[in-house]
């Protein structure tokens, strides 16, 4: 796979030959295809390429500004896609007041419930669904509190304190605390990163966009809701790409109702998110939710799935698309084990809602005040 | 914030070649094959497996020995290539809402770090039924873009091979025969019945008879699968590796094509008694091989003509509901699906179980699709126009399972009819 590569200087000499010496610099950086076709044109071209170095380095410093002067990211060698970094320490583990009900996960972190259950998706009772109602409705409450301090200069650490203080002040659990290990109550993903991101010392900066995840465990139920903000005034790429994985999101609830496929969600997303320049992630999927924070049915986001099922009255579960502007669905993971972001750097966007299915069609337990349908 | 006055101007350096650095992110991705092998005990899989790696010197093969039975996910910690062994990392919390498995993450992590392997070899000891590993690598495909844009060395299912003893291979069928019907697990059934080919090996230690009746015994229950007969697991490794049984390429549809011929032969080798009615799958000699009753495992195969688009879609509906649901649909269902009420089973259709279904549909359009499906998955998928078959006369649609009798024949071509 070798190919020449030109000699990189505007100011070359020798017209730009191919070459194969490389900026120790930009090798060291992982910035690649920095290649000169000789020490006294790379000399030459110094003041222009030193240039590339400090929009590689400067990220650390500009774009991610923390709030104490000792924040410092955690993983200086590993090779991030764009230019998010995570900036610790980590707050302490917030406590939850002993009067709240937790789900199992909540001491050991393993979900054993959810390891142990199998056959299809449940259908609720009546009963049962009402308090699925109860659990939804408090989930987007706690959302649209985060979301209304979502402004340039807030940290994401700050976010969590918000949420999990109006969560436990509604005597629930905040059901991503613990889970398989997780240690914050809400999950705030900026900019390139997919989903999961967890709340740091990160100042939001104007132009921004932030998806914040709330999920809470109330009365034996979990909800779970998400949506991507803006912060401050954003690019045109961004308000499309916020606006198509919206768009998605409502086309997919609107196919749902008995009887309905549960493959077709995929079917109808993918579509709306190609004909905007954006790419639909497939590892994570949409999910049952009731008792358990995750369980069947699965619910892929992309075209052409064999996911299996057909939508029945009572099933509850999610629809969280998150598309990627660009072609790249794909997604790296950092070494926290848990944020996922784009391999290219650009940025990507979700939007989440809990459905029931009615006996007419579907209702999204989790609406905020102004329902999409 | 600006301290670069960096006035030191570095000495350039000679690249690296560049296989290493832009390996990192997005390499030109590989579909590496993985191969399922199962078998009976003693049958000969670890003959095969170190036929393979001999053979296939020079490749870079990786080796997993599932150790633990009966479940979906690989358990298996280590991997072993060219003979030296490597802890497989399982995944941690942060799939928590991806169902993309743990083990097919760990092998394609691996990939990543230490470049594509040629082939995977998964060995099944131990393992009741190959179905829902298959069904799980298959199902891991859907992260594997055909463009290869965001994808990464990615783990494509190429089948199942299942090495039966031909010493004690039909008594043990006999035996599960006899098991399945009081819902036991049947192993060496589920194990043939899941296969793509099936080998039948040690052929040099039993006479010309026996084999004939295990043969048989086989295709009773799997009549797709082809069946090699081997001494030490000796035989061409192109007829069980790179067999794309998963796919919708050439060779899946000759294999639907052919074996309806060379079953013909079988059946004349051997013994002239016996139904030559084809479309009932296979009635044995008794003398041989007692008839099963169809609570056993078995299959079916079903002859369906041209299929308009109505037809077509309904039977999308027919086969989605015996396969999500265990059970035949009702005309009285119509193509929305069921209504809510709890599935109206009636007692024959008690234990409808599909664990294998493949099949060819021809359309009046002229257009042809493929049928694959492992347990509840499935796809329906078109044939493009460069691999289509030649002689399109008839769809055929083959299903292996529990309960497919008679019932099922007539349910599926009163609904597609």
């Amino acid at each position: 796979m070798t190919s020449a590569v030109l000699c990189q200087s505007q100011s070359c000499i020798n017209d730009n030959p191919p070459s194969r010496m490389e900026c120790p610099t930009c090798s060291k950086l992982g910035i690649r295809g920095s290649f000169f076709c000789g020490q006294d044109c790379f000399k030459a071209g110094w003041k222009t390429h030193k240039l590339i170095h400090e929009l590689a380095k400067s990220p650390s410093s500009s774009t991610n500004v923390g709030k104490s002067s000792d924040s410092y990211n955690p993983f200086p060698d590993f090779s991030f896609a764009g230019t998010i970094r995570p900036l610790y320490p980590l707050s302490p583990r917030r406590t939850v007041p002993d009067h709240i009900p937790r789900p199992d996960y909540a001491t050991t972190g393993k979900p054993f419930s959810e390891l142990r259950e199998t056959g299809p998706p449940r259908l609720l009772t009546a009963e049962e669904i009402e308090k699925m109602r109860t659990a939804c409705r408090l989930s987007r409450e706690v959302l649209d509190i985060a979301a209304s301090h979502v402004r340039p200069g807030i940290t994401t650490d700050e976010l969590d304190e918000i949420v999990h203080n109006a969560t436990i002040e509604r005597n629930a659990y905040p059901s991503t605390m613990n889970y398989r290990g997780y240690p914050k109550s809400v999950c705030t993903s900026i900019n390139e990163v997919i989903c999961h991101g967890i709340p740091d010392q990160r100042i939001l900066q104007e132009g921004d966009i932030v998806n914040i995840d709330v999920s809470l465990f109330y009365d034996g139920y979990h909800g779970d809701v998400n949506a991507t903000y803006p912060v401050g005034k954003i690019d045109e790429d961004s308000q499309k790409l916020i606006r198509t994985t919206r768009e998605s999101l409502d086309a997919a609830i609107k196919i749902c109702k008995p009887g309905a496929l549960i493959r077709d969600i995929g079917k109808t997303i993918e579509p709306i998110a190609r004909a905007n320049g954006c790419a639909v992630v497939r590892t994570y999927t949409g999910h049952g939710i009731h008792e358990l924070f995750h369980c069947s049915p699965n619910i892929p986001h992309y075209a052409k799935n064999k996911a299996v099922g057909t939508m029945k009255t009572g099933m509850i579960f999610t629809i969280e698309p998150m598309l990627n502007l660009g072609t790249n669905w794909s997604e790296i993971h950092w070494p926290d084990n848990w944020t996922a972001t784009t391999v290219d750097g650009k940025r990507s966007a979700q939007f989440e809602e809990t459905l029931l299915i009615t006996e007419t069609g579907v209702e999204i337990l989790t609406a905020g005040r102004s329902p999409s349908i | 914030m600006d301290s670069d006055a960096d006035d030191d101007i570095p000495e350039l350096i000679s690249a690296e070649p560049d296989e290493q650095s832009s390996s990192d992110r997005n390499p030109i991705a590989k579909r590496v094959p993985l191969t399922i092998i199962c078998g009976f005990l003693g049958a000969g899989k670890s003959t095969l497996l170190r036929r393979i790696l001999t053979e296939r010197h020079g490749y870079r093969i990786a080796v997993i020995m599932n150790e633990f039975g009966d479940t979906a996910d690989i358990e298996a910690k280590s991997i072993t290539v060219d003979g030296e062994s490597t802890t497989l990392e399982l995944a941690n919390g942060c799939l928590c809402c991806s169902i993309k498995d743990s083990g097919a993450a760990a092998i394609e992590s691996l990939m990543r770090k230490q470049g594509a392997f040629d082939h995977i070899l998964l060995e099944a000891t131990g393992l009741a039924d190959p179905g829902p590993i298959a069904g799980m690598f298959w199902h891991n495909e859907e992260y594997i873009d055909a463009r290869s844009i965001g994808s990464e060395n990615g783990i494509v299912l190429d089948g199942v091979v299942c090495v039966v003893d031909a010493v004690f291979g039909l008594k043990q069928m006999e035996e599960d025969h006899a098991d399945t019907e009081d819902e036991g697990t049947g192993e060496s059934l589920r194990q043939i019945a899941g296969s793509d080919v099936i080998i039948l090996n040690k052929v040099d230690l039993v006479q010309s008879s026996i084999l004939s009746a295990t043969e048989l015994a086989i295709k009773h229950v799997n009549p797709v699968a082809p069946i090699y007969r081997t001494v030490r697991a000796e035989l061409n490794l192109g007829h069980i590796l790179g067999i794309q049984a998963y796919s919708i390429g050439q060779r899946h549809l000759s294999a639907l094509k052919n074996q309806h011929e060379s079953q013909h032969d079988h059946d004349h080798d051997h013994d002239h008694d016996h139904d030559h009615d084809h479309e009932q799958g296979y009635t044995l000699s008794s003398s041989v091989v007692p008839h099963y009753v169809t609570r056993g495992i078995s299959s079916l195969q079903v002859s369906l003509p041209p299929l308009s688009a109505t037809q077509f879609a309904a039977f999308d509906a027919w086969i989605r509901t015996i396969l999500w649901e265990n059970r035949l649909l009702d005309s009285v269902d119509g193509l929305a699906g069921t209504p809510d009420s709890q599935s109206k089973k009636s007692p024959s259709q008690s234990n409808i179980n599909v664990l294998r279904c493949k099949g060819l549909l021809i359309l009046t359009s002229g257009e042809q699709h493929v049928l694959q499906g492992v347990r509840s998955m499935y796809e329906i998928i078109p044939v493009d126009e460069s691999t289509k078959s030649e002689f399109p006369h008839a769809g055929k649609v083959v299903l292996i399972g529990k309960g497919l009798g008679e019932d099922v024949r007539h349910s599926l071509l009163s609904v597609v009819g």
